[in-house]
């Protein structure tokens, strides 16, 4: 405890004010602050700043909205259903939000992993030439496991991207937003087909060549829609 | 007397200009300044025309006049420029603008619109427009040109190029070496016949290519549901790999020497080979036809 002519420590104020202070000392400093105005002008100004946070009201509507978009990101960066032997695995997003723009944006960090997953395997099997039947190399393929790890650092990379991309949302003009989402419609359902037939034949390289270009489109596509504003 | 070196500045400036073929038809000078060889420039134009055009001097000369509601900002100095139009207040309807600037052969440009129509002849840099048309042409050291949903039509000789569109059509021709241009519905036509190292792609749109590969060169056509045509000389030589999930390949040129087959692919030689040419598509037909 402070000497009687000095102030009270702000720890003193602190628990005076929301009345945690040990009762064997809160006797002395109150007896302080009855011949401080100081000090008693700063617990009460403490006590008052308690009660409004106290007293105020639930968050604005605003707030509410932004929360199914932050928990959607959150529960994207979570799931990551890499089931083992299955080339194709890539971490999932969810189908659709409300947002078509939103949902587009939360797409590319995939979009960008898959760019990784599906690229990078391709490259290796270009060498040799294109080929139709996937299913003829499968001895071949390169194991996809490989790239996992490489994948989880460009999403992170892309990550960075897309939160950069959302906060340029509010200024992006209106008929670039529409422009973007029509678009981000017609490569999201090129990469759906895609990923449908590949979960059908999981090592066919012209299906991941075409899914690693359907995915760069739509990186492509949201850089674009950044520049719009 | 004194002599106002701003003004006499500018008159030379005028001067040539007017010598190289420009007037004041472009419209009133908005302005004028010695500027380097390679210097930067920043230009933004919301809506009406811009031109860009390459000179051989060390000087920039803007003609024009802004839009309705907009005014003209020029500033900067000798290494770096920023000029455009800019509304007065607020978010107004877009003005139309006329603008026409002459700059350094070798300049470097950041070209930013929203719906204005952009041209330039010999200049590089960055193009971008939301909906605008864009067409560019001359020789440049790079391009990359962007938009939403314009136009692309890119008549250039340069090294380095990439472009990117929406639903508008973009046109490729000139001389351009190493190439990656796409779109996600708009038609991709490609006449450019000196592409050493090509991507061309496309989500939904047609893709047509009328040309003969460049020895040595290695160019990829990618489409999602787009078709994909190849129309060639007869005197091609090339090595085409055409792969098709479940789009139809139709072999149109009787000379070809399939090397493999299979019913969604199809490996061809022309000639000697000696260029790599390869289409894939998921639901687009590949057609290849002798023109």
């Amino acid at each position: 405890m402070t000497a009687p002519s000095q102030h009270l420590t702000e720890e003193e104020r602190q628990t005076l004010a929301d009345g945690t202070m040990d009762p064997a000392r809160s006797g002395t400093a109150a007896a302080h602050t009855r011949v401080c105005v100081d000090c008693a002008t700063d617990i009460a100004r403490i006590r008052m700043l308690m009660a409004r946070t106290r007293d105020a009201s639930a968050p604005p509507e605003a707030l509410d909205e932004l929360w199914p978009a932050i928990r959607s990101r959150l529960d994207a960066r979570k799931v990551v259903s890499i089931a083992a032997g299955v080339p194709d695995a890539a971490p999932v997003v969810p189908r659709r939000t409300r947002h078509a723009f939103r949902a587009g944006l939360l797409g590319a960090a995939a979009a960008a992993a898959a760019v990784v997953i599906t690229f990078l395997p391709i490259r290796e099997r270009n060498r040799a030439g294109d080929d139709a039947g996937g299913r003829q190399r499968q001895d071949k393929t390169p194991p996809f496991v490989a790239v996992v790890d490489s994948a989880r650092s460009y999403e992170a990379e892309a990550r960075s991207l897309l939160d950069r991309l959302e906060l340029q949302r509010a200024v992006i003009r209106p008929e670039a937003a529409r422009l973007l989402e029509r678009d981000l419609r017609s490569v999201d359902v090129a990469i759906a087909e895609l990923k449908d037939a590949i979960a059908r034949d999981p090592n066919n390289p012209t299906l991941r060549q075409l899914l690693a270009s359907s995915y760069r489109q739509k990186i492509d596509l949201l850089r674009r829609a950044g520049n719009a504003g | 007397m004194r002599v106002d070196w701003r003004t006499l500045a500018l008159l030379l400036v005028v001067a040539a200009a007017e010598a190289r073929g420009q007037s004041s038809a472009d419209g009133p000078v908005l302005g004028a300044r010695a500027l380097r060889q390679g210097a930067s420039l920043k230009i933004w134009v919301d809506g009406g025309r811009l031109r860009l055009i390459a000179w051989d001097r060390d000087s920039i000369l803007v003609r024009g006049h802004a839009g309705r509601g907009e005014r003209f900002v020029f500033g900067g100095d000798s290494n770096g420029m920023k000029f455009g139009t800019e509304a007065r207040a607020g978010n107004g309807p877009i003005g139309r603008s006329e603008i026409a600037a002459w700059i350094p052969r070798r300049s470097t440009v950041s070209v930013k619109s929203v719906a204005a129509a952009v041209e330039s002849a010999g200049v590089s840099g960055w193009f971008y427009s939301v909906s605008g048309a864009i067409h560019l042409s001359g020789r440049a050291t790079s391009i990359e040109a962007e938009s939403m949903n314009g136009s692309l039509d890119l008549d250039v000789s340069t090294p380095w190029l990439r472009a990117r569109t929406g639903d508008g059509r973009l046109l490729l021709r000139g001389a351009p070496e190493d190439v990656d241009v796409s779109t996600i519905s708009g038609t991709l036509d490609v006449t450019a016949t000196t592409v050493r190292r090509g991507q061309f792609g496309s989500v939904s749109g047609d893709i047509r290519y009328a040309g003969s590969p460049v020895a040595g060169g290695i160019v990829e056509f990618s489409s999602h549901s787009g078709n994909v045509e190849l129309i060639l000389p007869s005197d091609a030589s090339a090595e085409f790999a055409l792969t098709s999930i479940s789009g139809s390949i139709e072999n149109g040129v009787t000379r070809a020497q399939p090397i493999a087959a299979s019913p969604r692919s199809l490996r061809l030689m022309l000639g000697r080979g000696g260029s790599q040419v390869t289409v894939r598509t998921f639901k687009g037909a590949i057609r290849l036809r002798v023109r």
